[in-house]
């Protein structure tokens, strides 16, 4: 995949903080020298490089999926879970605080805002887990022959970015960090109602009514919910095969005035057919096996991975 | 995004670039001369408030370029404000230019309304008004943010010294900041 922006042609690098306010999150730039601008283009050309050394073909975000640490994925900007990020990448003149800093703790991630020469914009960020680290550490330096603590605050930036922004895709290197900085949990919750709704006009015969009030309690429902509609394969479900499959993978759903009702303790595997992670496989002839997927990924008519 | 107050920086500098501001007043206060004060400290002082001022605001956009405390300005809207500096010199630099120095209360009297107008001109963010600036040949835009109801978006509206002749909306410009509310692009 592509980057939408000149690394090595950067004329203007800006650094700035989200921070945790008692009226909500805020997010303000702060000035800094060219020094600590060259140091945050090192990071983002060094994110750059892990995400190729990744992937040259990264998968999309899915919020159902249990990512590793550190994996090249990327979500298109125009996504509804890229909200909170595209607000902050699509910001113009972001207000300037020069006492940002001056409450740490208050401090969640931080950021640089590039402009290349061709006046494309990359946003780079961090989730501040060092600026708060340094909180609770002592530094020491070397004065002369004996060591002593850094009388003055220090913060410490780190050596690559959590996920890259540019006009088109949300450059992923930890999905966790994403996930925190976009506040996905909070967006994923409060999409329950929408993703409820799209997947429900799909299968009409299907009651939700339970199953919206579970998924507004638990996140990982919430997620299934969400990677179940951006999947955008529920329209021509049959009923039938629906039926047999989660019989077949030991999901028990009822059947009332034609609409099929799934128990509270069979949601979560209920929207896991659903998410097509649960399957059976019969290679002995007479022994069929139940699986559920942790991570999986269609294939074509190939094999290869879509 | 929560509302904050926004605490304007570089005080110090806006201070000495208002003092820049005002230094043609000092010009034509040395030539005029007065009957109170001896030439000499009458004179050093002028010179003094002319050049030290000055000096700083030539030291503040050197040291912009130094730090390379640039950034990137998306405009909405802008006007070019030239008409300030006539307001500027009817409101400050002709009235005060008048006054004669016959007796120490006119020296306090005319010491106490320059100080008004410094902190005017400090508090109200006019520190970008300066003859200084029209004789090299730069305008004084005032670029207002876009309206694209992004809740990030800065509100706040900026003065940017320029040499362009016109400014649209919609532009990204590149510029050198002088303090947190006032812009210099050196290269158009």
């Amino acid at each position: 995949m592509k980057l939408e922006f000149d690394l090595s042609n950067i004329s203007v690098t800006e650094f700035g903080v989200g921070r945790d306010e008692d009226k909500g999150q805020s997010f303000v730039a702060i000035l800094v020298d060219g020094q600590v601008q060259g140091a945050l283009r090192e990071m983002a050309t060094t994110t750059w490089e892990a995400m190729e050394a990744d992937s040259d073909n990264p998968t999309k975000y899915d919020p159902s999926e249990k990512h590793s640490g550190t994996e090249y994925l990327y979500l298109p900007l125009g996504e509804e879970l890229a909200a909170s990020v595209r607000e902050l990448h699509q910001a113009a003149n972001l207000p300037l605080e020069a006492q940002a800093l001056s409450d740490p703790t208050a401090v969640f991630c931080y950021f640089a805002r590039m402009t290349d020469n061709k006046k494309r914009r990359l946003t780079a960020l961090r989730r501040a887990s060092q600026f708060k680290g340094l909180l609770k550490s002592r530094l020491i330096r070397l004065v002369s022959d004996a060591l002593r603590l850094v009388d003055d605050r220090v913060f410490k930036i780190d050596n690559d970015f959590d996920l890259l922004i540019d006009s088109k895709n949300i450059h992923i290197l930890r999905p966790s960090g994403f996930e925190f900085a976009g506040k996905l949990q909070e967006a994923i919750r409060a999409a329950v109602p929408q993703n409820m709704k799209a997947i429900q006009r799909d299968l009409t015969y299907v009651d939700f009514e339970n199953i919206e009030a579970y998924a507004r309690a638990h996140s990982r429902a919430a997620r299934y919910l969400a990677s179940i509609r951006s999947q955008k394969e529920t329209k021509d479900i049959d009923k039938a095969a629906l039926k047999k499959l989660c019989k077949n993978t030991g999901v028990d759903v009822g059947e009332r005035d034609g609409k099929l009702r799934i128990p509270d303790e069979q949601i979560m595997g209920f929207l896991e057919v659903l998410d097509r992670r649960r399957y059976e496989l019969e290679l002995v002839k007479g022994s069929p096996e139940r699986f559920k997927a942790a991570s999986r990924s269609k294939i074509d008519a190939a094999g290869e991975a879509k | 995004m929560a509302n904050r107050r926004h605490s304007e920086g570089l005080k110090a500098a806006r201070l000495l670039m208002v003092l820049s501001s005002i230094s043609p007043l000092f010009i034509l206060w040395g030539i005029r001369g007065n009957s109170l004060i001896p030439d000499r400290y009458f004179l050093t002082f002028c010179a003094l408030m002319v050049v030290l001022p000055n000096i700083f605001l030539w030291m503040r956009v050197k040291t912009a370029r130094k730090l390379q405390e640039k950034r990137e300005i998306v405009v909405g809207a802008a006007e070019d404000h030239r008409d300030h500096l006539l307001v500027y010199l009817f409101a400050m630099l002709l009235p005060l230019y008048a006054i004669d120095f016959r007796a120490w209360r006119d020296v306090a009297t005319a010491l106490v309304a320059l100080g008004f107008i410094v902190f005017l001109f400090w508090h109200l963010n006019l520190h970008y008004m300066n003859v200084l600036f029209a004789a090299l040949g730069f305008r004084v835009f005032t670029v207002y943010p876009p309206k694209d109801n992004n809740q990030l978006t800065g509100k706040g509206s900026y003065a940017l010294i320029t040499r362009r002749v016109n400014i649209s909306s919609g532009e990204r410009l590149i510029a050198y900041r002088l303090s947190d509310t006032v812009y210099m692009e050196t290269a158009a």
